[in-house]
């Protein structure tokens, strides 16, 4: 809540009428009467959802719609302030959103996306989401089994991970998106035949302390880090974590295993230091402990937003596995009676609010063109990823293999 | 027929049961039961065929024996360390004769409210490299503190959390011991520490390996503990492999899991066996005091000191992320409801009465019988018990998808996973209190003409009903703590407090998850009230 209380915004009467609705749903969940949502309110509406012609109605909004003024949508900060206003389809453009759906979410990161999706349930009186958050390798995987049992549970499933995506994907437990709904995305970013579709990006990248190095101190490619005086004994990462066994598999894949293995080992006896989560090594980095780290990009701009003093920056290697981007996506369910409302909740996560929130709240890479990445970090363009299907990640069992070879415990 | 055949028919029957032709049908029952009990996880087996020629290779790799024989070492210094601790924790509590004595009895089995993946998590906190301990050292010069990661790390943080399954289970017989008989001893000469070697400890044998055999199982099957103090254990290499998409590897090695399994329930039956001493004579006539003189004033410390490092700690750490958390991105779906405690209460309640409900007629008649069967039905829960949550919720989802759709992730399918899992707490607990039901009172009643029922209703039930609210308390306690079942298995919507915690930490919310934690303590924590007001009734 206290991200829509920012001085820097601009209030209009929407605004405050948005405040108020958080207000009601906080109030209501404190009360302890609805679960996640304080959805309570909304429930005695589902019926009228059909009247009100809500799916499939082209950019008709209904009579008692009203769509929150931009501020509404960006966290807080000192990494906030002063944006543009994003590009791209705004809400107000697109088709109301109404009926229910049914959402598995992937755990982590997941839960401040989920955030968003509470707003539209704001926004949206009509709507009503069931979500449901675990793993996202554990959630594909019963994805797949309910499908193949066919009994889905779900409609979408939203990963944190694109691999826990292709492996849906792989075993043909999704419907395919139609072209303009994922249109506004990269193709790298999308699965083949418009299976999923990435709504927020996660940059591998190398968190540093400022007052330890500079930029220029860090390697461009991941392989030269090993013999990198300043960063011997000094680096931290958290080899538990999924998306470093991404990053090890994409580097299995441009590299193959045996070098993938002998960084992992020359890294190890380098005196790289294991933590818990990618958090924690920014945390370290900022606090010099570490000098720099292995981490997604957005815990170091996590660190600097509660932290706007911390010395700690982020650089990026070049066209390696270092510089993956993997990304949270979207897909729809295959069996789903909701294939309309699918659609139409998906381009409202493609929408340029939507973008903003993810970029500026969860600190995630935008996926549309019209917005910039916060902290002034390089967009998507500008940084190097390599040249990777992002599908293929989920090809993991060659990964814990060689990691274990190498004595990094996955 | 004569009135001294009758007494002996009688005599013959009691003693092997209450009648026979019920005993029979009881043995069926709780066959049945044990048998529906431990049938989801079986659809493992359906996995495993998955890998065809491959299963065999995988199970004698050199990596699994390594992972195995790491595993097996924790189980051994846990259990060790925890009848270490538990025992002389529950006789000075029980006849130490200290000051507070209540007080202290409280805080010993208070650990056992603390999910022990919370515990690692504050160990971590506190005494991890830069963690509070070092910054608060710091200052003094000291900048390195030993690492509490690692197998012994995770063996101390697991005992703390673990042991009161023996400090629980040896009060309990502690509690029903007959006092006279060490009287006699003592008066027959015999030192006090003889006294309690030959006669106090032979008697509350069966109720500290039915603690730790509780406390081996659980240290099998958890997985956040080791996870969080780095040391690779099975459960540990099963979830790194379900979430890599390798399920039916993740199958495969959950079966090796399970015999594992097999050969401690094996091991515990051969040292459990000998139940005689228990059965002896026990009406609870009053706890014995060791007279400690003034020894029980630094005897305290040793409870002190447990609930320094196990309670005070893990709450001090809450406190700090409380406190320190900024607000960074705020709240959402992040937010805490009370709602989430609520499910957490509704869950655990329904988890405690469906287990008590099964775990009586196998409790009970495991206790009172020679059969094989019998037994095999009361070993055969403990399976469930060893499974961990992320297995069990894996072959229930396939399991309910393929036999029973319309119960899939519903409430009477989460609860029956809580059932499968925790019940054998409950059946340990009704076992040894139906063991130590004097028979001769049994037989008393059967000879004054009550009927088999009215004998069981008026002298067995009363008599085995603390044991079977300690069985509830304890099902309703690991309940509240469970979560990866819980997280695979619950209804769309359905939140609980360890559901919630485990969201916030994973967004690395740490402050976010301090109030929920503390929730689940104190609510935990009444429910040790009932377990210790069950114990009150002897004193």
């Amino acid at each position: 809540m206290t991200d829509t209380n920012d001085s820097s915004a601009r209030t209009g009467s929407s605004r405050r009428r948005f405040l108020a609705l958080g207000g009601t749903t906080a109030a209501t969940a404190l009360a302890g009467c609805g679960s996640l949502f304080g959805g309570d309110n909304a429930s005695g509406s589902d019926g009228g959802s059909g009247s009100d012609g809500g799916d499939g109605a082209t950019g008709q909004q209904g009579t008692n719609v009203e769509i929150p003024s931009l501020s509404a949508f960006r966290g807080s900060g000192t990494l906030v302030e002063g944006r543009p206003a994003p590009g791209g389809t705004s809400i107000q453009d697109l088709p109301d959103l109404s009926g229910s759906l049914n959402l598995y979410i992937g755990g982590g990161e997941g839960g401040i996306y989920f955030q968003f999706v509470e707003m539209l349930q704001e926004i949206y009186p009509d709507f009503e989401v069931f979500a449901s958050s675990a793993a996202s390798s554990s959630l594909a995987q019963t994805v797949v089994e309910e499908v193949n049992a066919g009994s889905p549970q779900a409609d979408v499933f939203w990963s944190i991970d694109a691999s826990s995506l292709g492996f849906v994907a792989d075993n043909d437990a999704y419907e395919p998106f139609p072209d303009d709904v994922v249109s506004p995305v990269p193709e790298g970013f999308r699965g083949s035949d418009n299976a999923w579709v990435g709504v927020a990006g996660r940059a591998r990248s190398v968190p540093y302390n400022t007052n330890q190095l500079s930029e220029s101190d860090i390697p461009d490619k991941v392989a030269d880090f090993p013999d990198t005086d300043a960063l011997r004994g000094t680096m931290g990462w958290a080899p538990t974590y999924g998306a470093f066994k991404s990053f090890v598999t994409a580097m299995r894949l441009l590299r193959g295993r045996e070098a993938a293995r002998q960084w992992l080992v020359s890294m190890r006896e380098a005196g790289t230091e294991q933590y818990p989560n990618e958090f924690v090594v920014s945390n370290q980095v900022a606090d010099g402990a570490l000098n720099a780290g292995f981490a997604n990009h957005y815990y170091a701009l996590r660190v600097q937003n509660q932290r706007p003093n911390a010395p700690i920056d982020l650089a990026f290697t070049e066209g390696d596995a270092g510089a993956l981007v993997n990304v949270a996506g979207a897909l729809r369910i295959q069996g789903t009676q909701k294939a309309d409302l699918v659609n139409n909740f998906v381009r409202h996560l493609l929408s340029a609010e939507a973008q903003e929130f993810f970029t500026t709240v969860s600190f995630a890479y935008p996926m549309i063109s019209g917005v910039e990445p916060a902290g002034g970090l390089p967009t998507v363009d500008q940084l190097n990823p390599p040249d990777i299907d992002l599908s293929e990640l989920s090809d993991l069992e060659p990964t814990l293999q060689l990691m274990r070879e190498a004595n990094v415990l996955g | 027929m004569k009135v001294r055949e009758r007494v002996a028919a009688v005599r013959t029957r009691a003693t092997d049961d209450e009648d026979s032709a019920v005993g029979r049908g009881l043995t069926l029952l709780s066959a049945a039961v044990a048998a529906a009990l431990v049938a989801p996880l079986g659809w493992l087996i359906v996995d495993v065929f998955g890998l065809g020629s491959r299963a065999l290779s995988l199970t004698v790799a050199p990596q699994t024996l390594q992972v195995l024989v790491r595993s097996v070492a924790l189980v051994g210094a846990v259990t060790a360390g925890s009848v270490v601790v538990g025992v002389p924790l529950a006789v000075l509590t029980v006849q130490g004769g200290l000051p507070f004595r209540r007080f202290w009895t409280v805080v010993a089995a208070l650990p056992l409210a603390i999910p022990s993946y919370l515990g690692a998590f504050a160990a971590v906190s506190a005494f991890g490299p830069r963690g509070a301990l070092a910054d608060t050292l710091a200052p003094l010069g000291i900048d390195q503190v030993p690492t509490i990661y690692g197998f012994t790390g995770a063996a101390i943080v697991l005992t703390l959390y673990t042991y009161p399954y023996v400090f629980l289970t040896t009060r309990a017989s502690l509690l029903s011991l007959d006092a006279s008989l060490v009287e006699a001893a003592r008066t027959l000469n015999a030192s006090r520490w003889e006294a309690f070697r030959r006669v106090t400890l032979p008697q509350i044998l069966p109720g500290i390996t039915a603690g730790a055999l509780l406390v081996a199982l659980y240290t099998l099957s958890d997985f956040g503990t080791p996870n969080i103090m780095r040391v690779e254990v099975f459960t540990q290499f099963i979830y790194a492999r379900y979430n890599a998409f390798m399920r039916e590897y993740a199958a495969l090695l959950s079966l090796e899991l399970f015999a594992v399994t097999a050969v401690v329930l094996a091991l515990e039956s051969r040292t459990g066996a000998d139940d005689s001493g228990a059965y002896g004579s026990s009406g609870n006539r009053g706890a014995f005091d060791l007279d400690l003189g003034l020894w029980r004033f630094p005897a305290t410390l040793l409870p002190a000191l447990v609930g320094a490092v196990a309670i005070l700690l893990p709450i001090a750490i809450f406190g700090m992320w409380f406190l320190r958390s900024g607000p960074g991105y705020a709240s959402g779906s992040m937010a805490f409801s009370w709602s989430y405690g609520l499910n957490s209460v509704y869950v655990a309640l329904l988890a405690a009465g469906g287990a008590v409900l099964v775990a009586v007629p196998i409790g009970l008649r495991s206790a009172t019988s020679e059969s094989r069967l019998a037994s095999l039905a009361d070993r055969a829960p403990y399976v469930g018990y060893a499974a961990p949550g992320i297995v069990l919720a894996i072959a229930l989802v396939s399991f309910s998808l393929d036999v029973l759709p319309a119960l899939y992730k519903t409430i009477p399918l989460l609860v029956f996973a809580y059932v499968v899992r925790f019940m054998p707490q409950a059946i340990g607990s009704i076992r040894t209190s139906r063991l130590q039901v004097d028979q001769g009172l049994v037989e008393a009643a059967r000879v004054l003409g009550r009927s088999r029922m009215g004998t069981f209703r008026s002298v067995t039930l009363p008599l085995v009903v603390p044991g079977i609210a300690t069985g509830a308390a304890l099902v309703f306690l690991t309940t509240m703590k469970e979560l990866p079942a819980t997280l695979l298995l619950r209804p769309l919507r359905f939140d609980t407090l360890v559901t919630y915690i485990w969201r916030v930490q994973e967004a690395g919310l740490y402050g976010a998850a301090a109030v929920p934690a503390l929730v689940l303590v104190v609510v935990s924590g009444l429910s040790m009230a009932v377990i210790l007001a069950q114990e009150g009734r002897g004193d």
